[in-house]
């Protein structure tokens, strides 16, 4: 699967969750200051997100680091590289 | 032209409120902070009142009207729709003093901003999840209700946009009744440039969802559709010819 296609499965999220413009949707935007999402949206988003990569994120740490779409593009870009069975679950989707 | 008028009658009453309001405020910002934002949000209930009802009549007329049971607790969150900027001041017409969740700029707002702190208003873009949650949950236990409007940015049309699911989270975690409430004819009031036109406003408060029927539900997100489902239909039947 290549890099591109973990970014729009992850850029999909944010147009499906949220209506989010995709042309907004760069990695050095902040995602609470620059695309306009609260504290409360992160549970949409990972629902979104656990939906689409098949996985539970509730306990991982690394995700309270995130702070732009370019972190968080670089959270799945290394997981589905450490878990390739996560890269063939996305292209059956 | 009219909205020349609004913000100079708006302005004019907000000016002698801020006159008539100025000892009890500093009476309030010297008891305890509960206290205090109990307080404050009373003053910004009556000043919400004062604009909607005075400030802008009769150009802009405000109806209210509640289809819940006349008994029903107050206690919970109430999930609004929101059509434009004048939401958070109609929301006054429930005569209830609602702790408002926002989303980050009203805070800054020069005065606006300083009352909203006063009153413990809840910054989503500055607290995380669980001191959102926190917060809303120290709210509740002394009986304040919490308004909420889960669309968050306004639709500025007569659209419902998708409603984000954390307040619902919320509400099933704190085992929280959830009261839905819709306003309608406020979407040119003011427009997405402030300009206002003249109307009527219908706000209606609706029967709450108890605690127990929410859980039911088993997740936020379905919680949040059906929610959303229940004001649309709520909105379909007030704009009925």
């Amino acid at each position: 699967m290549l890099p591109e296609d973990i970014i729009a499965a992850v850029n999909a999220v944010f147009v499906e969750q949220f209506e989010i413009d995709p042309a907004d949707l760069q990695p050095e935007k902040e995602i609470f200051r620059d695309l306009g999402l609260d504290s409360l949206d992160i549970v949409d988003m990972m629902v979104g997100l656990q939906r689409t990569f098949g996985i539970s994120l509730r306990q991982n740490e690394e995700l309270r680091q995130i702070v732009t779409l370019g972190d968080l593009h670089a959270f799945f870009l290394k997981l589905v590289e450490e878990n390739p069975d996560l890269a063939a679950k996305l292209q059956k989707k | 032209m009219l909205s020349l008028y609004l913000y100079t009658s708006m302005a004019f009453w907000t000016v002698a409120y801020l006159l008539v309001c100025a000892l009890p405020a500093a009476v309030c910002l010297l008891l305890p902070v509960s206290r205090s934002r109990t307080a404050f949000r009373h003053l910004i209930l009556w000043y919400g009142n004062i604009i909607v009802r005075i400030a802008v009549w009769p150009w802009i007329r405000v109806t209210y009207d509640s289809t819940a049971p006349s008994d029903e607790s107050d206690v919970g969150i109430y999930v609004f729709n929101h059509r434009s900027a004048s939401d958070p001041f109609l929301i006054a017409v429930l005569g209830l003093p609602m702790l408002q969740l926002v989303n980050g700029w009203p805070m800054r707002l020069p005065l606006f901003g300083f009352f909203a702190r006063r009153c413990g208003y809840i910054d989503t873009t500055k607290n995380n999840y669980e001191e959102s949650r926190a917060k809303i949950a120290a709210a509740l236990m002394v009986h304040a209700p919490v308004a909420s409007f889960p669309e968050g940015t306004r639709s500025g049309s007569r659209n419902l946009n998708q409603f984000r699911s954390g307040i619902f989270k919320i509400a099933m975690e704190l085992r929280a009744p959830i009261h839905p409430c819709c306003i309608i004819g406020n979407e040119y009031i003011p427009d997405r440039r402030f300009r206002f036109k003249a109307g009527r406003i219908r706000v209606r408060r609706m029967p709450a969802i108890a605690a127990e029927e929410a859980a039911a539900f088993g997740n936020a997100y379905l919680l949040k559709q059906h929610v959303k489902t229940l004001i649309q239909a709520e909105i379909t039947k007030l704009e009925e010819p």
